[in-house]
C-alpha cells in the first residue's frame, strides 16, 4: 500500500469526474502543444530555408509570391527573368554570391530545379552518395524524393511540365540520376537538383520541335545559329542573391526596383509579414487553449474539493491512523497529478496523430513537410504551463484540509 | 500504563470547562467509562488518543506525555500505538477489505507478517471477504472489520466509542468478547466509552462521568 494506490482507487472511485478532468485537460494540452509546434514549425522552416539569401530578384509581380516559390518553393512563380540580366546583375561588387535559378518541370509533384553548384551551399546540403552533376541531363535528388519515390543511382525519368503532379503533357527528355543528398530538414530535401542548361535544354527543345513543324525546310542550316540565339534569350525563374554588406540591401533593391523589369525583395521581410498574418490565427488558437486550461483547471478543483469536504471522514480516518497532514496533501496531489499524466500521454500522443494527419494532407496539396517532429523543448513548455494550472488547482483544493479538525469530523458524523 | 492528570478541556462555545476523573491503568487493565449522552465521553476519548489537547493536565501513555507531543510526533505516536473503534464503523470506501488493513499499516509504519493478518481476519470471520469492497459487507462485518483496524497494528490502547450502541445483544457480546480478546492477545488496554450497561460485564474497573 502506498500514496499512490490510495489515490488512484480515489480516481476510479469517481470515474465520470475523473474522466472530465482527464479529457479537458487533454484538450487544452493537446491545443497548446499543437498550435505551439505548428508555430515552431513554420518558423523553423521559414528562417531554415532562408539560410544566406538576402536578397530574391525576379520578375515583376507579388512580392510573397516571388518569395514563396523561389525560397519555399512553394507558390509558382511570378514570371521570368533574362539570364542575362541576372548575369550583369551578379557582377556587382556589393554582392557576395548569386544563385540563378530556374524552374519549369516537375517530376510526380516534386520540382525540377535547374541551377548551379552554390545552390546546394545554400542549405550546407552534401551528397549522401552518387556524384554531382557534371553533364546536362544529370540531377542529383534530395533526400526525401529518394526515399519517397524509391529512386536509386542511375534510374531515369521524364520530367512533366508545370508543377502540377498529374499535368497530362510529359517532355521526351531523359533526367538521369547521379547523385542523392543527405537529409538537411530543409526545402533541398524535396527538390530534383540539376544544372540550368537541363532545364533550358528541355524547353529549348520544345522551341525547336515547333520551329520544325512551321519552318521546315528552313531549320536545319539555322540549327547552330538558333543555339547561340537560344543562349542569349536563356531565361531564368529568380535570382537569389548573398550581400556583402548590410547596407548594400537598402541601396540595391531600390536600384533594381526602378532600373530594371525585374523586382528586388528582401525575404526576410516577407516571411516576416506572412508570419505575423499566421500569428492572427495562431493567437486565437492559442487563447482557446488557454481558455481551456482555465476550465480544465477549475474542473480538477472541483474535483478534489469535492473528494475532500465528501469523504472528510475518510481522511480523518486516515489521521488516526498515523497520517501526517501532508500525508493527505499527497493523496489530493497525487491524484491530481494522475490526472495530469494521464492528460499528457493522451495529449502528446493526439498531437502527433493531429499533426500526421494535417501534414499528410499538407504534404499532398504542396509535396512540402511543412511540419517536424515534436521538439522536447515544446513539450516541455507546454507541460510546464499544465503544470502550473493543476497546482494551483491542487493548492485551493487541499485548504480544507489544513483547517480540518479531526475531532469535530469523527463526533459529528456519528 | 495509561495514566491521566488533573484533565480538563473546553470548546470555545462553552463557558464552563469539562473536568474528567484522574485515570491510572496498569499493564493488562481495562476500563469501562460509562456516561449519559453530552457529558464529554467523546471528548476524553479524543483527548486519551491526542485528537483533541486538554486545556489542562497530562496524558501518559507507556510513560509518553502525549500532550507535549508535536503534531507531527503525535500523529506517528497516535498511529502505532492507539487504535480507535467508532460507533459507526469506518473503512476507508474506496479500499477492499485487505486494502484497507494495509493503507492502516501504511500509515501507521508498522509491518506485520501476512500470518498475523490472515489469524486476525480468521479470527473475526472475514477471511472470506479478504478482497471485497466496503459496500459489499454486512452491518457485522463491517463492526469487526473496525476491530480489526484498531488492533492490527498491534497498539498499546484500543479506545472504543460506543462500539456496541447500535447492535442488538448477540452482537453484542459477540463484539464485546472479540475486543477483550483483541486486548489481552496484543497486551493492550481496552478503554471502552459508552452508555450502554449491557456492556458492564465484561469490565472489572469502571468509572462514571
Amino acid at each position: 500500500m502506498n500514496i499512490w494506490k490510495i489515490s488512484l482507487q480515489n480516481l476510479k472511485s469517481k470515474p465520470l469526474y475523473t474522466l472530465l478532468s482527464i479529457l479537458t485537460l487533454t484538450l487544452s494540452f493537446t491545443l497548446l502543444l499543437g498550435v505551439q509546434q505548428l508555430k515552431t514549425s513554420f518558423k523553423y522552416q521559414m528562417d531554415n530555408n532562408l539560410g544566406e539569401i538576402d536578397l530574391v530578384v525576379g520578375a515583376k509581380g507579388s512580392p510573397l509570391q516571388l518569395v514563396l516559390a523561389s525560397v519555399l518553393h512553394l507558390d509558382s512563380p511570378t514570371g521570368n527573368i533574362r539570364y542575362e540580366d541576372a548575369l550583369k546583375l551578379a557582377k556587382n561588387p556589393l554582392i557576395k554570391s548569386a544563385v540563378p535559378i530556374s524552374y519549369g518541370d516537375n517530376y510526380k509533384g516534386f520540382r525540377i530545379v535547374g541551377t548551379t553548384k552554390a545552390f546546394l551551399a545554400l542549405y550546407n546540403s552534401e551528397l549522401q552518395e552518387g556524384r554531382h552533376i557534371k553533364n546536362t541531363m544529370e540531377v542529383v535528388l534530395g533526400n526525401s524524393i529518394a526515399k519517397r519515390l524509391d529512386l536509386n543511382i542511375g534510374d531515369t525519368f521524364l520530367s512533366s511540365h508545370g508543377f502540377m503532379e498529374h499535368a497530362i503533357e510529359t517532355h521526351n527528355e531523359t533526367f538521369t540520376i547521379v547523385g542523392i543528398l543527405k537529409p538537411t530538414q530543409k526545402v533541398i530535401d524535396r527538390l530534383i537538383v540539376t544544372n540550368l542548361e537541363s532545364v533550358w535544354n528541355v524547353h529549348t527543345h520544345e522551341v525547336e520541335l515547333e520551329n520544325e513543324l512551321h519552318h521546315h525546310e528552313e531549320s536545319i542550316d539555322k540549327e547552330h545559329d538558333h543555339d547561340q540565339k537560344g543562349y542569349n534569350s536563356k531565361e531564368i525563374t529568380s535570382l537569389l542573391l548573398t550581400s556583402r554588406k548590410p547596407s548594400a540591401l537598402l541601396t540595391l533593391p531600390r536600384k533594381i526596383n526602378t532600373q530594371t523589369n525585374m523586382q528586388a525583395i528582401l525575404p526576410k521581410f516577407e516571411l516576416e509579414k506572412l508570419n505575423q498574418y499566421t500569428g492572427v490565427g495562431f493567437n486565437t488558437l492559442s487563447w482557446i487553449a488557454y481558455f481551456i486550461l482555465v476550465v480544465s483547471g477549475i474542473t480538477i478543483f472541483i474535483s478534489l474539493y469535492k473528494m475532500i469536504t465528501e469523504r472528510s471522514f475518510d481522511l480523518a480516518l486516515l489521521r488516526t491512523y498515523g497520517a501526517s497532514n501532508v500525508q493527505l496533501i499527497k493523496i489530493v496531489a497525487y491524484e491530481g497529478l494522475i490526472i495530469t499524466l494521464f492528460a499528457v500521454i493522451l495529449g502528446i500522443t493526439l498531437t502527433n496523430l493531429g499533426l500526421y494527419y494535417l501534414l499528410g494532407t499538407l504534404e499532398q496539396n504542396y509535396q512540402y513537410a511543412v511540419l517536424n517532429h515534436l521538439a522536447y523543448k515544446d513539450i516541455l513548455l507546454t507541460l510546464k504551463l499544465v503544470l502550473i494550472a493543476v497546482l494551483l488547482s491542487i493548492l485551493l483544493a487541499v485548504y480544507p484540509i489544513l483547517k480540518m479538525n479531526i475531532s469535530t469530523i469523527l463526533s459529528h458524523e456519528k | 500504563m495509561l495514566r491521566t492528570e488533573n484533565l480538563t478541556f473546553k470548546y470555545t462555545q462553552q463557558l464552563e470547562a469539562l473536568r474528567f476523573p484522574d485515570i491510572n491503568l496498569k499493564t493488562h487493565e481495562n476500563l469501562l467509562i460509562l456516561g449519559e449522552s453530552g457529558v464529554g465521553k467523546t471528548t476524553l476519548l479524543h483527548l486519551l488518543s491526542g485528537l483533541l489537547k486538554p486545556v489542562t493536565g497530562k496524558i501518559f501513555i507507556q510513560g509518553v506525555p502525549i500532550n507535549t507531543l508535536t503534531q507531527r510526533k503525535l500523529d506517528a505516536f497516535r498511529g502505532q500505538e492507539v487504535g480507535l473503534v467508532f460507533q459507526k464503523s469506518y473503512a476507508i470506501k474506496t479500499l477492499n477489505v485487505i486494502e484497507n488493513l494495509s493503507a492502516r499499516l501504511f500509515f501507521s509504519k508498522t509491518t506485520v507478517n501476512i500470518e498475523d493478518i490472515n489469524n486476525l481476519l480468521n479470527q473475526l470471520g472475514l477471511k472470506d471477504c479478504k478482497n471485497n469492497n466496503i459496500n459489499e459487507l454486512s452491518e457485522g462485518q463491517l463492526q469487526r472489520l473496525a476491530i480489526a483496524l484498531a488492533v492490527v497494528h498491534k497498539p498499546k490502547v484500543i479506545l472504543a466509542d460506543e462500539p456496541t450502541s447500535s447492535l442488538d445483544d448477540n452482537n453484542c457480546k459477540i463484539v464485546m468478547e472479540l475486543l477483550v480478546k483483541q486486548a489481552k492477545q496484543t497486551h493492550a488496554h481496552l478503554i471502552v466509552i459508552t452508555h450502554d450497561h449491557r456492556v458492564k460485564p465484561f469490565f472489572k474497573n469502571a468509572i462514571t462521568l
